[in-house]
């Protein structure tokens, strides 16, 4: 990582959110997986939710996913999102839903269980962020 | 199924602050009261609704806007039994305190200066994280707002369904009907699906109409053990309004990432709560001549009617079209207007209206022959409910 880069993070919302964070940085995002139960988990958290295991492994993810739901801002909460803004729930080839956002130009071919993959994206406060765009798939 | 928390206690005063005049108040710039005061003046007016002296209160529940003790302090309540809870928690609580002999005579204070607080429930400071990691962590992402996450949950629904905006709308349109017949309600204008229709989108698919309002106010209920509450009716002439039955189950379990909302639609912990609280009451959603949901944002109404038994899973807006759910419907709900028109005092307000359903005498809004009332809610995941009977 860019060391001129660590200074501008986004919230952290417990310490296991940072390796997260600098995943996403490098451009490989990896979520916690547990060797006892093969689960990944999201949020990171400091325990595998089925096997309470407290032992983990950072590991990259596909970066695979489908449309599970999405929804346009049509009022600007935050200035680094202006209004029309399309967020979406994406489920991960490896199980956990993610929200994240897509371009507002996709809204018109969006639709449930549209294949997506994971692109990385520079948030305006300084930072890396995982997107989403259609995957073409054959 | 255990119905030894049917009927051992009732709700014997409500009371609540004149939300209109203080909408009118906070809107011109004033500031009428802090949370405390909403709470106290709400608090008063229960006591006097019970006829009861303030010494008689041995509990006291307070919401989760005000601090337990300075709660306490300002009323000078030191009571043998307390918490602090959320509207329909604090019901829950009551009704566990009374059947284990920790209290008998329980105040459930709420006051709230979320209007003139400015309090945010969307944007960088969007309150509610410290309970709910769901409603702050995606705000990387621009999505801060619970109305955003009920935006995700019924854009889903809609999908699967195959529905257009206008059945979301029955529920705005029906629920403005109700307020425009109660004067406590700050929104009396009635609207029409076109109103619905061409009103803007705030968190698409969900328009103006689907958001609940943000308002001052307080609300009080006094609930009492159910013999003493038959004397204090029979000596102030009021009726008592017997709580039939609770109910509660909840989704934790992948909450943050959002699968009970998005993939559940919350309706395994709904069905749970059905069963424990109308096996409790010995009823069923046939039983019930009124029904209150907590109406945050208007979806809810759809999910609790699938939820809570009432219709089949992806049936609920052919349900309100075909029995109505406003004035004259079959299912009348959210009688008082809810959160969307009447009070946003978060659930709280929909007991008050429940109670005085099943008391009866409200005039051009009273539900006929109201003798079952049920309140349903599911504040992200957590399915309660209880039901009310005179």
């Amino acid at each position: 990582m860019n060391p001129s880069e660590s200074a501008k993070s986004p919230r952290l919302f417990s310490p296991y959110d940072a390796p997260m964070w600098e995943s996403i940085a490098q451009g490989c995002m990896k979520l916690q997986w547990c060797p006892d139960s093969n689960e990944f988990r999201y949020p990171p958290g400091p325990a595998c939710p089925v096997s309470l295991s407290m032992e983990y492994e950072w590991r990259p993810i596909s970066g695979k996913g489908r449309i599970i739901s999405w929804t346009v801002f049509h009022r600007t909460y935050l200035p680094a999102y202006p209004a029309p803004h399309l967020v979406v729930a994406v489920q991960l080839e490896e199980g956990p839903i993610m929200v994240s956002h897509m371009a507002h130009s996709d809204l018109e071919h969006i639709r449930l269980d549209a294949p997506v993959r994971m692109v990385y994206v520079d948030h305006p406060d300084g930072y890396r962020i995982p997107s989403f765009v259609f995957d073409a798939v054959a | 199924m255990d119905s030894s928390t049917s009927s051992i206690s009732a709700v014997v005063g409500v009371g609540h602050t004149d939300w209109v005049e203080d909408y009118k108040r906070v809107r011109s710039g004033e500031k009428p009261h802090d949370s405390y005061g909403y709470a106290t003046q709400a608090f008063n007016c229960a006591l006097r609704d019970a006829g009861i002296a303030r010494d008689e209160v041995d509990g006291l529940i307070v919401g989760p806007t005000t601090a337990y003790e300075r709660m306490g302090e300002i009323l000078n309540i030191d009571p043998r039994w307390g918490g602090q809870a959320d509207a329909i928690q604090a019901v829950l609580q009551a009704v566990l305190a009374i059947k284990s002999g920790m209290a008998e005579v329980i105040a459930l204070v709420y006051g709230n200066d979320q209007r003139s607080a400015a309090v945010q429930y969307g944007g960088p400071e969007a309150m509610g994280g410290g309970a709910f990691l769901s409603y702050v962590y995606h705000s990387a992402w621009g999505l801060t707002s619970q109305g955003a996450l009920y935006a995700l949950m019924y854009q889903r629904y809609k999908e699967l369904n195959g529905l257009d905006d206008s059945t979301l709308g029955q529920v705005a349109v029906a629920q403005r009907q109700w307020a425009s017949l109660n004067p406590n309600a700050i929104m009396r204008k009635p609207i029409t699906m076109e109103d619905y229709l061409g009103s803007a989108y705030i968190a698409e698919p969900l328009r103006l109409y689907d958001y609940c309002l943000i308002n001052d106010g307080g609300v009080a209920l006094i609930v009492m053990e159910a013999e003493r509450a038959r004397k204090v009716a029979a000596k102030s002439g009021t009726k008592p309004v017997y709580i039939r039955g609770i109910g509660r189950a909840d989704l934790n379990s992948k909450a943050t990432s959002l699968g009970p909302r998005l993939l559940d639609f919350y309706l395994p912990a709904q069905n749970k709560a059905a069963k424990q609280v109308f096996d409790a009451a010995g009823l069923g959603p046939k039983d019930i001549d009124a029904l209150m949901v907590y109406d945050s944002f208007s979806p809810h109404i759809l999910f609790a009617l699938e939820g809570f038994g009432y219709c089949g899973v992806g049936e609920a807006g052919e349900f309100i079209a075909r029995n109505g759910i406003g004035v004259g419907g079959k299912l009348p709900i959210n009688t008082g207007g809810g959160h969307l028109s009447e009070s946003y005092m978060q659930g709280w307000n929909h007991q008050v209206e429940a109670v005085r359903q099943a008391r009866g005498g409200l005039g051009n809004r009273q539900v006929p022959n109201c003798r079952h009332v049920q309140y349903t809610s599911d504040v992200a995941g957590k399915a309660m409910s209880v039901i009310y009977g005179a």
